[in-house]
């Protein structure tokens, strides 16, 4: 328990309907723990409230009930201990790929040399080494991600909050970037909690699969993915402990998909 | 098996770079001849004006082009005209400067700022409509009938054409970004910056380009209206004189003043702008 880094006690949120006095109740009564240097996978049916989740570990949005208790402390203002991979890159267009991943720490007043030698680390580490002075908009969809995972490496957050990040990408580049984070994790002891409506995405990735329900969202279950790693992300189902593994949280979440015809 | 092969072609085509200077001599080439095409239309106005004068249009109407460029000479030679081209050049680059510093300002403050803008959007719309022209003899009571006037008239137009453009840059900033701004550890300064002025720039361009023939407008307009010196009032005099060569030859220069400022705000708006020119010529995917 002392390894507990983030907690998730009790949230709820309502958030307006348009046309109606009456709130949306989006998520009700979640509570989950992530514990320090392991991958989080949470996974629910589209418009559940799983982003919701990162907003407030983010401190972007204040739970109508609960509270997010990051090392013990709640969090109520912007929480830049995180680091947040958005499902867009959203690399700054105007910057070049350098001058993008080297922002953080300048806010951060990291000075000058270790700046460079930072960014010519993380840049390294994710792949794009000889694309510094290249602006996003003449890189590739895969390469934009790496660069948006390599500006949140580059500060060392507590934790790094992905959201669906790779749910725009084609199906090959998915699977080379889902092998890249494992590795890119395991070497830093990251924390992540990795927000993913895809199953097999979801338990290849991660040590724990937090499965959420249908709107207004409850937690269904909090599943350990006991398989070592590190793990083979391009050819999942020829191992049989993965096979068990998917169908331990598919049986928990094929009753959401069935209820949900409507999206 | 059949479709594989353009798909090898393409990416034989991308990697090879060969396709480059080939298309840069053709763009050599033909850069003189796009000149060429862009200057006939004109030389054809021109030559039509000069014969046209005098035969289809008494000349007492239109003047012809070589009576213009004589009275153009005779203007810079004799000196006549600087008093006016200094006067009217120091209104419009004060009236410019001002209205777009305003525009700026304003339109950025209140693009940031819901609560500002809930209360102060109505009444700028609604200023918005007044047509500034009609101000322009107010303007003359309030500040003289000197170089006040015609910079007040001229940077309250170019004022509004910019203020909208960046009202509408700064709140059209992806929410998204700016949380991301924030959770990378950034403050209110340096996310102003480093996302809102850079995300605001395109506009802040247009917003000035578009602001330039109205600095013109506004400045010759208030000269007409009322004034010891300037462009506006040659022009005027020269009119009302029946002197349509002293009328163009002052067009003339207006359009010198214009086409100038485009000229540089082109320059700026491709430095500033550079990251937005260079899509395209990037890598394939890895």
């Amino acid at each position: 328990m002392s390894d507990r880094l983030l907690a998730f006690d009790g949230i709820g949120q309502d958030f307006p309907a348009p046309g109606t006095k009456a709130n949306i109740r989006v998520l009700d009564g979640i509570s989950f723990d992530v514990d320090r240097g392991k991958f989080v996978a949470v996974i629910g049916p589209s418009g559940c409230g799983k982003s919701t989740l990162l907003q407030m570990a983010a401190g972007l949005l204040i739970p109508t009930r609960g509270a997010v208790h990051h090392r013990g402390r709640t969090v109520t203002t912007i929480n830049t201990e995180v680091g947040f991979v958005p499902q867009q890159a959203q690399l700054f267009p105007w910057k070049t790929l350098a001058e993008n991943v080297e922002l953080p720490l300048l806010f951060r007043g990291v000075a000058a040399g270790e700046r460079r030698q930072r960014v010519a680390d993380a840049l390294g580490a994710v792949g794009l080494k000889g694309f510094e002075q290249h602006f996003p908009n003449q890189l590739s969809g895969g390469m934009q991600k790496r660069g948006s995972i390599a500006r949140t490496l580059v500060y060392r957050p507590d934790i790094i909050l992905m959201d669906e990040p790779f749910g725009a990408l084609d199906a090959q580049t998915r699977m080379v970037m889902q092998s890249d984070l494992q590795t890119l994790s395991m070497e830093a002891g990251a924390t992540v909690i990795f927000v993913t409506h895809d199953i097999t995405e979801a338990v290849l990735l991660a040590d724990h699969v937090v499965v959420l329900s249908q709107r207004p969202s409850r937690l269904l279950a909090n599943i350990p993915i006991d398989l070592p790693r590190p793990r083979n992300m391009f050819e999942p189902f020829r191992n049989p402990a993965f096979e068990a593994a998917y169908d331990a949280v598919w049986t928990e979440f094929r009753s959401q998909i069935d209820i949900g015809r409507v999206h | 098996m059949t479709e594989s092969k353009p798909m090898t072609e393409m990416t034989y085509d991308a990697t090879d770079g060969g396709t480059a200077p080939r298309r840069s001599i053709s763009a050599r080439a033909a850069k003189p001849l796009q000149w060429l095409l862009k200057l006939l239309p004109g030389i054809a106005l021109l030559l039509f004006w000069q014969w046209a004068s005098g035969r289809l249009i008494r000349e007492i109407y239109v003047s012809k082009p070589t009576a213009v460029a004589a009275r153009l000479y005779e203007l810079f030679a004799s000196g006549e005209i600087y008093p006016h081209l200094w006067t009217t050049g120091q209104e419009l680059v004060l009236g410019y400067v001002i209205g777009v510093a305003g525009g700026v300002l304003g339109g950025y403050a209140l693009g940031r700022s819901p609560q500002l803008a809930r209360i102060f959007e109505p009444y700028v719309m609604a200023f918005y409509g007044i047509p500034k022209i009609a101000l322009a003899p107010l303007f003359i009571i309030w500040f003289g009938i000197g170089m006040g006037s015609k910079i007040a008239l001229a940077s309250i137009m170019v004022f509004f054409l910019v203020f909208y453009n960046v009202f509408a840059g700064v709140r059209s900033v992806d929410r998204e970004l700016v949380n991301l701004t924030l959770v990378m550890g950034a403050n209110q300064r340096q996310l102003t910056y480093h996302v809102f002025l850079p995300a605001a720039a395109p506009f802040v361009m247009l917003g000035m380009r578009l602001a330039i023939p109205y600095s013109v407008i506004g400045v010759i307009v208030g000269e007409f209206t009322s004034s010891a010196q300037g462009l506006g009032l040659f022009i005027h005099e020269a009119s009302s004189t029946y002197d349509p060569a002293g009328v163009f030859a002052g067009i003339v220069i207006l359009l010198a003043f214009v086409g100038t400022a485009n000229l540089l705000a082109g320059r700026l708006e491709r430095r500033l702008l550079r990251w937005r020119s260079l899509s395209g010529s990037g890598p394939i995917d890895i």
